[in-house]
């Protein structure tokens, strides 16, 4: 499938060309850390200086290839239609060998980085618990309750974390394992098996 | 050449250890055990030296650790590995109150060499009742008090009444909130029937407590 450039991107892609080819490869290495850690405005700053070309072009040309980057991956883009929607440039065969090796090396940590953006309903961190029995308490003295309380950590998305405090009886754990017993044999059966075969 | 770790242990296992709790011992363990292996067994006492340190709270130094791991050539994830390990070892089986013999044993049968385990089961004994106590305290509380402060006073008057004439005391507790992990204040002020039922009440309690000790 063809990645189509819209005519914005088409342009701030042009500034790719009026650079050497070594310093392409450079920008396209800052933009995959830029897509890793978070852009830096400093960068662009520097490079404009060093190139004389203004801030604004430098920046638009590493967004640019951070975007067809990020498309790509998104799409999963063969080599072959990498190399023909990149061929709609026109830039040098050169440079289109050195996108082309930026895009496959770098296409399975872009989906990863890709695969954290969207909404987590929060997530199973860690659980500490304990075992306590209540002996008394000021209306009635004399009774032997156990329970246990258990203390949750979840994490939501984007290193949040929440707590959840429950406590419950034996029978009721006891109830909770068998159950999620149940849930963890259910990936056990053959529907579950088939379903798993063919999602490759 | 199995370097001393018995073919048997390679397997998985399917036998139970008691400082694993009576359960299987996790693969990971098994095979770091075989990295354990490679440093000399005097390292590997300084090594267990540091972990209980960073067990205990008093912080490990990782250049040490670096540099007793350097002759073996581990690498960083192997290092790593090691001080999970250990830390592991020592916290389940004081977990599980496993004696030291008990402990020397199952490590033996899983291929630790005779060396380490004489060194590691050495330091697990001395520190045994200070990492227990240490795990006792890291265990789960909710609410932990952290302060008391109190105050006596005595009301003059009021708006509603010109001679009030009588005295309050005012309780500030600090406690760890259940849910989250910051402190919570508590200010409340009680008059002094209803203090001294609190009182009453919180010494049946403590009478009880001491019972129990």
């Amino acid at each position: 499938m063809l990645l189509v450039l819209s005519e914005e991107h088409k342009e701030h892609l042009a500034f790719l060309p009026k650079v050497d080819t070594a310093v392409a490869a450079e920008f396209g290495r800052i933009a995959v850390e830029f897509l890793k850690k978070g852009t830096s405005p400093k960068i662009y700053e520097g490079a404009a200086r060093k190139l004389n070309f203004p801030v604004e072009t430098v920046q638009h040309g590493v967004e640019g290839l951070m975007f067809l980057l990020t498309e790509s991956a998104k799409l999963m883009i063969s080599e072959v239609d990498f190399q023909d929607s990149v061929l709609v440039l026109g830039f040098s065969e050169e440079l289109n060998q050195v996108l082309l090796q930026l895009y496959l090396q770098h296409c399975s940590q872009i989906r990863s980085i890709l695969s954290l953006l969207p909404p987590h309903p929060p997530a199973y961190c860690n659980l500490e618990w304990r075992l306590d029995v209540l002996l008394a308490s000021r209306s009635l003295r004399q009774q032997v309750v156990p329970m246990v309380t258990m203390k949750l950590l979840l994490s939501t998305g984007g290193g949040n974390h929440s707590v959840r405090v429950v406590q419950t009886d034996p029978a009721t754990l006891q109830h909770l394992i068998t159950t999620l017993e149940a849930a963890l044999a259910s990936m056990k059966t053959n529907h579950a098996r088939r379903i798993l075969r063919n999602i490759k | 050449m199995t370097f001393g770790i018995p073919l048997e242990s390679l397997q998985s296992t399917g036998r139970r250890f008691r400082f694993c709790g009576d359960l299987d011992c996790p693969d990971w363990v098994l095979a770091e055990i075989s990295t354990l292996a490679k440093i000399s067994s005097v390292k590997m006492k300084l090594l267990c030296a540091q972990v209980l340190r960073d067990l205990l709270g008093e912080g490990i130094d990782y250049d040490k650790v670096a540099k007793l791991t350097a002759d073996a050539k581990f690498e960083s994830g192997d290092i790593k590995a090691s001080v999970a390990v250990l830390s592991f070892i020592f916290c389940s089986a004081a977990k599980h109150d496993v004696d030291s013999e008990s402990l020397s044993s199952e490590l033996q049968q899983l291929g630790l060499p005779k060396e380490h385990t004489m060194g590691l089961c050495k330091s697990y004994e001395d520190k045994h009742s200070a990492l227990q106590d240490k795990l006792r305290e890291t265990s789960l509380r909710l609410g932990r008090l952290e302060s008391v402060s109190w105050r006596v006073d005595y009301t003059l008057g009021s708006s509603e009444l010109r001679e009030v004439n009588e005295p309050t005391v005012q309780l500030k507790l600090q406690a760890q909130g259940a849910e989250s992990c910051s402190t919570e204040t508590t200010v409340v002020s009680i008059s002094a029937d209803k203090f001294r039922v609190l009182l009453t009440e919180l010494k049946q309690a403590q009478a009880m407590m001491n019972a129990l000790q």
